[in-house]
């Protein structure tokens, strides 16, 4: 049950400042977003364009990771931290498609998004879907959470797609903040279960320039990360093939269009704990 | 069947079935579509209204989908913008379903005006979210619940048209019996759960049916408390209607005593959506209803 989550986040909405659940709702082509998430996720779009696209293939990427854990990895279990707004095809729709007993749990930490969430993300299939109201920045209390609701003990696959650029303490080195918040993820993992990411990398500058603009919005801040520091995130794990590539190379399906020429600065992965 | 035309440039959204939706969506989506065309064309309002006889304004309610396409006017327009012969057919075709007439409209003896185009959109729409402060949701009240609700607004005397508005309630809520439903998002206030609208078994069987509907995972039922402030922002009912095509933006429709208003603009829009985001925050979580819903049950 929600009532029993001890963390206490504020239920108040901020219409003042852009969310970037929001935005990129915005950048989506969705309906759920404010008059100051259209204005920043423009201003945004005016130095990096490509970001519409980004948008896109970042939820493509995560359509293909969820296929491919659901399928050939076998998961049944899902912890999708840093849900966002409902789209087209999130994960449980994805995951429960293929594996109709897939548990979906999603994870996030704005009022906004887990009302959403709650109303809206909600399934008849057998797995269903169940919501955990929790910061990342303190994954204990998170994974006591996640614990009560699924099997620990059987595999899980634990998703943190776009969401670790907001985890940072500016007065802190912020590498070792994240990389410590991963260390915890991962030795809660059960044998046999995955991790999944995508992070943007700092290896474009329009991406680079619209970022400083927009952490100076008053938004929570954005932090880019060097391809270095995104492959730490797997360490002590297993990639899957590929490896942590740029998101629109990873297992791409086969199509009879053609591949995107131009590819975003997030990249990738998926790895199993031996 | 005719197939969609490419309408939006977002991915959200489905396909739509006509058949389900009915005609009232596919003038909205002709008309958003004759919108993109007129607009990549670079003819004005003014020019379009023109070229078929008429003013800007009829271009306009065209465009929203208001008002019933003549064929005429359709293949006129789309010569103005120069549109492809595969398109054209397509068009064409939806300019056919567009004037089909919906069932509802058969209730009109018995319905005010202003509500038939709510009954339209509501059968087109993929997503209703809605907030009651007096009575049950139209489309989650029992037949005597209903019954009880119509005649308190007629003279208290039922009669044939009482039994016909209540006819019309019942087949509204087949949306939520459909393959693929519509998600309904509905917050209800507590007065609204205690107030025993046709009396304590009338009410308690509503409740009863409120706590099976909230069972299926297309109707997600959130009580807002007493203690609750929100309610502040929301000084009556409140619903907002989205449909399955990217354009086509939300719409709101606020029903009054002996009136209703719908709004579309985004400064409305973004209001409206606003009020319904703090009403659903603020009240209890959806997990929370079933118990909510027997306690009230129990006190009644």
């Amino acid at each position: 049950m929600d009532s029993e989550v001890p963390s206490s986040p504020s239920t108040k909405i901020d219409t003042t400042v852009p969310v970037s659940a929001r935005i990129w709702n915005y950048w989506l082509g969705g309906k759920d977003y404010y008059p100051v998430d259209k204005e920043a996720g423009d201003q945004f779009a005016n130095i990096h364009p490509g970001i519409f696209e980004t948008a896109r293939s970042s939820r493509y990427f995560i359509a293909r990771v969820v296929r491919y854990l659901a399928g050939e990895a076998g998961i049944r279990q899902f912890l999708d931290i840093g849900t966002g707004l409902p789209s087209h095809d999130n994960t449980h729709e994805i995951a429960q498609r293929v594996a109709p007993d897939a548990q979906i749990v999603y994870v996030d930490n704005d009022p906004l998004v887990l009302a959403h969430a709650r109303a809206l993300l909600t399934s008849s299939s057998a797995g269903g879907t169940d919501y955990i109201d929790a910061d990342l920045n303190n994954p204990g209390a998170l994974l006591r959470i996640a614990r009560d609701k699924l099997d620990f003990t059987r595999p899980v696959a634990i998703m943190l797609m776009g969401i670790l650029a907001h985890i940072g303490n500016p007065t802190e080195d912020d590498d070792r903040a994240v990389q410590a918040i991963m260390g915890e993820l991962k030795a809660a993992l059960p044998p046999g279960g995955y991790l999944a990411v995508y992070d943007s990398s700092n290896q474009d500058t329009d991406l680079v320039d619209a970022l400083a603009k927009y952490n100076e919005s008053g938004a929570d801040p954005y932090r880019l990360r060097t391809p270095e520091q995104i492959a730490r995130y797997f360490d002590g794990l297993e990639l899957v093939d590929p490896g942590v590539v740029p998101i629109e190379h990873w297992r791409p399906d086969h199509t009879p269009f053609d591949q995107p020429t131009r590819l975003s600065a997030n990249l990738g992965g998926v790895a199993r704990k031996a | 069947m005719v197939d969609l035309p490419e309408t939006g440039d977002g991915q959200e959204g489905r396909a739509l079935d006509y058949e389900q939706a009915g005609p009232m969506a596919v003038r909205m989506l002709l008309g958003a579509r004759l919108r993109k065309l007129r607009e990549a064309a670079g003819v004005s309002r003014e020019d379009a209204g023109y070229a078929i006889r008429g003013s800007e304004s009829k271009i306009s309610r065209l465009e929203l989908g208001r008002t019933t396409f003549k064929l005429r006017d359709v293949r006129d327009l789309l010569d103005l913008y120069e549109v492809s012969q595969d398109e054209r057919a397509t068009l064409l075709a939806m300019a056919g379903q567009a004037n089909a007439v919906g069932w509802w409209q058969d209730y009109s003896d018995v319905v005010p005006g202003w509500f038939l185009p709510y009954l339209g959109l509501e059968q087109a729409a993929t997503l209703i979210r809605c907030y009651e402060v007096q009575f049950i949701p139209g489309l989650l009240q029992t037949p005597d619940y209903a019954y009880a609700v119509l005649t308190i607004g007629d003279d208290g005397i039922p009669g044939p048209r009482t039994e016909r508005r209540m006819h019309l309630r019942m087949l509204r809520q087949q949306i939520l019996q459909r393959p693929s439903p519509p998600r309904l998002w509905a917050v209800i206030d507590e007065a609204a759960l205690r107030r025993p609208v046709g009396g304590a078994d009338v009410a308690r069987t509503q409740l009863e049916h409120l706590i099976e509907m909230a069972r299926s995972s297309h109707v997600n039922i959130q009580i807002a408390p007493f203690s609750g402030g929100s309610k502040a922002v929301a000084d009556g009912p409140v619903t907002m209607l989205r449909f399955p095509e990217a354009n086509l933006t939300d719409m709101v429709y606020l029903e009054q005593q002996t009136s209703a208003i719908y709004l579309n603009k985004p400064i409305e829009r973004f209001y409206y959506w606003n009020v319904l985001n703090r009403l659903a925050t603020e009240a209890a979580p959806p997990t929370d209803t079933a118990a909510i819903l027997d306690r009230i049950r129990r006190e009644i």
